[in-house]
């Protein structure tokens, strides 16, 4: 473990959180999950960390504590929203009671992030209008709650086609990888000499 | 009782659960997602809906029984139960839930009440059945044996 933080050290990626997220891994995106359901934040964190070194999960019950995380607060002027917690992809719940998803989203994409960052929203109804008002808004995709493993198996794909950080020829080789479901602690072993 | 009878009293009561509709492919989705990193994550996710159900089943009795009955605060209720027994498969729980926001957008109390009745029953129903399947499971574990892989 101390090995790859190291090395991840090295090639200026941030790593390191006081979360049990097994360390940032591999790839270490960092995804901000956001649901007023105690049962769904729960489920989709597991999906996210089911295969190990993918994503770093912050999960909140709230479009008002996702504003805080990424530094949007009331208040702060725009040019202030410097994402300090590097949040790489946002996921969303439309229906959340005093903030929705899409109140969320458009307060993301009104912001000039230093990096884009990409926002899916779910939701449980499969409502065509929902649907393309958030594509228009900016959503990357929309995903039909209950969430599957093969959802999380699309965010990945797209996280890891688009997401620019320094370490592009360590994800390239995990496209490659077959899907492992075997739930181990053991890390995958990164190449050497592999940098970007 | 030895393992494998038990082993096989929790097959067929799981599948049981399956052919009766209590439980969807959901809920295979948890049981998929449960390993020995995360041995208990079936039972621990449950629990949340059983605490989270219970809340809301109460805020609908609450909700309904008001003088004026507001038929929109009744609805995301139910809207939240309908999300939360589709996430663990609560396939008949889920099913009420379709009806019951039918009877919120109406306005019909009637139809309200004898739907939380119904949801309720089958609520009950379920959490009885999914708390056997669990204490099934404690006892294999005790005994030393695994749970069977659906």
């Amino acid at each position: 473990m101390k090995d790859v933080k190291a090395e991840a050290r090295d090639e200026g990626e941030e790593v390191g959180c006081d979360c049990d997220c097994g360390g940032g891994g591999d790839v270490g995106l960092r995804i901000l999950v956001v649901d007023d359901s105690p049962v769904d934040r729960k489920i989709v964190e597991r999906l996210l960390k089911k295969r190990e070194g993918d994503f770093e999960v912050i999960t909140v019950d709230s479009g008002k504590k996702a504003m805080d995380i990424l530094g949007l607060n009331e208040g702060e002027t725009t040019q202030n929203a410097t994402n300090d917690q590097k949040i790489d992809i946002i996921l969303t719940d439309y229906c959340m009671p005093e903030m929705t998803g899409y109140d969320l989203l458009k307060a993301v994409k009104e912001h000039n992030f230093p990096k884009n960052i990409p926002v899916f929203v779910m939701s449980s109804e499969n409502d065509p209008q929902r649907i393309s008002r958030c594509r228009a808004n900016g959503a990357e995709d929309f995903i039909l709650k209950p969430l599957r493993a093969n959802d999380i198996q699309r965010l990945r794909s797209y996280a890891i086609k688009t997401a620019s950080t320094p370490i592009a020829g360590s994800k390239r080789k995990l496209q490659l990888d077959p899907v492992t479901e075997n739930g181990s602690s053991e890390r995958r072993p990164r190449l050497a000499g592999v940098v970007a | 009782m030895a393992v494998f009878q038990l082993q096989q009293q929790w097959v067929d009561l799981i599948s049981a659960l399956f052919r009766e509709e209590f439980l969807d492919s959901q809920f295979t989705q948890l049981q998929q997602l449960q390993d020995e990193s995360n041995p208990d994550f079936v039972v621990e996710v449950v629990t949340l809906f059983f605490e989270d159900s219970e809340r809301l089943l109460n805020d609908l009795c609450s909700t309904l029984h008001q003088r004026v009955v507001d038929f929109k605060k009744a609805d995301a209720h139910v809207h939240q139960l309908k999300g939360s027994s589709a996430s663990i498969g609560a396939q008949r729980v889920k099913n009420v839930c379709v009806s019951f926001r039918n009877c919120c957008e109406e306005g019909n109390l009637e139809g309200c009440l004898a739907c939380l009745q119904q949801v309720k029953h089958e609520y009950t129903l379920l959490k009885s059945k999914l708390e056997a399947l669990f204490a099934l499971e404690q006892q294999i574990v005790a005994a030393g044996g695994s749970l069977p892989t659906m």
